[in-house]
């Protein structure tokens, strides 16, 4: 049984989701104009449009940490907003259940990322 | 509920309710009733159609990352077997998902002014004036990352 009084964990996750969504809501838009539009069509050279430009900046270990931190963020925000959606369209599995299916798919998604980016040349 | 409590309920296998009613001292505590809407109630209201796009906007940016993810694990693969994406359906759907995180910056950013509190003396700085400041964050953001994605592509 939770002692009564706030729930720190709940405070936690709740804080982790306002700055990564303030992140996400800074950068992304930026990533996915240039490399998923403007990059693919040709306008803009972005870095990820060839091999030798994407390694060098993946080679970069502020770049790696950077991309590390978004993609946290990213996958975060998914897990936190889609475990209250659920809850909200009265998904059964409750709080904690979805809590532990969603907050878990982000936290492989990001371990994935991890190891990726370390691996990658 | 002290441990006592807890070992009785166990022990004698009282429900929730039962167990309430002991652990008050013989006052028939208030039943809880869990608040239980139709799962269509955000159909019933425009703003709460756009509260569940607001809310589903998190599901194609993550989709869109792990399309990034994947790129970054073929680059791992060497120059040989490395294919960007390039198709016409990944800019659409590219596309897709840069109107979703538009409309994910425009709406959280858009609640800055409600969640920041700066203070300025014995007030704080107006709501308005910390929504522009987010805006202007973005534009600055926007212009700089996609400026060295751009320039590290050159």
């Amino acid at each position: 049984m939770r002692h009564p009084g706030p729930n720190r964990l709940e405070g936690l996750f709740w804080a982790l989701f306002a700055q990564s969504a303030v992140l996400t809501a800074l950068v992304i838009p930026a990533h996915i104009l240039v490399q998923g539009v403007l990059g693919p069509l040709g306008i803009v050279p972005a870095f990820d449009q060839h091999y030798s430009t994407f390694a060098a900046g993946l080679g970069n270990w502020l770049v790696k940490l950077y991309l590390f931190i978004v993609f946290g963020a990213t996958f975060w925000v998914f897990a936190h907003r889609v475990r209250y959606t659920l809850l909200e369209v009265g998904v059964p599995g409750g709080k904690q259940g979805l809590g532990v299916v969603t907050y878990g798919l982000a936290g492989l998604a990001t371990l994935v990322a991890a190891y990726l980016l370390l691996t990658v040349p | 509920m002290s441990a006592r409590e807890t070992v009785g309920r166990r022990e004698t296998g009282l429900g929730e309710d039962a167990a309430s009613v002991a652990s008050t001292g013989g006052r028939e505590a208030a039943p809880a009733h869990p608040n239980r809407l139709p799962t269509d109630w955000w159909r019933r209201n425009p703003r709460y159609v756009l509260y569940m796009l607001r809310e589903f906007t998190a599901v194609p940016i993550a989709i869109w990352m792990v399309w990034f993810l994947i790129e970054i694990g073929r680059a791992r693969g060497g120059p040989a077997g490395y294919r960007p994406h390039q198709s016409l359906a990944f800019v659409i759907f590219s596309v897709v998902c840069l109107v979703f995180a538009v409309w994910h910056s425009f709406t959280f950013l858009r609640l800055s002014g409600l969640i920041v509190r700066i203070p300025l003396g014995e007030r704080t700085v107006p709501a308005s004036a910390i929504v522009a400041g987010s805006f202007g964050l973005l534009i600055v953001a926007t212009v700089v990352v996609g400026g060295l994605l751009t320039l590290g592509g050159r």
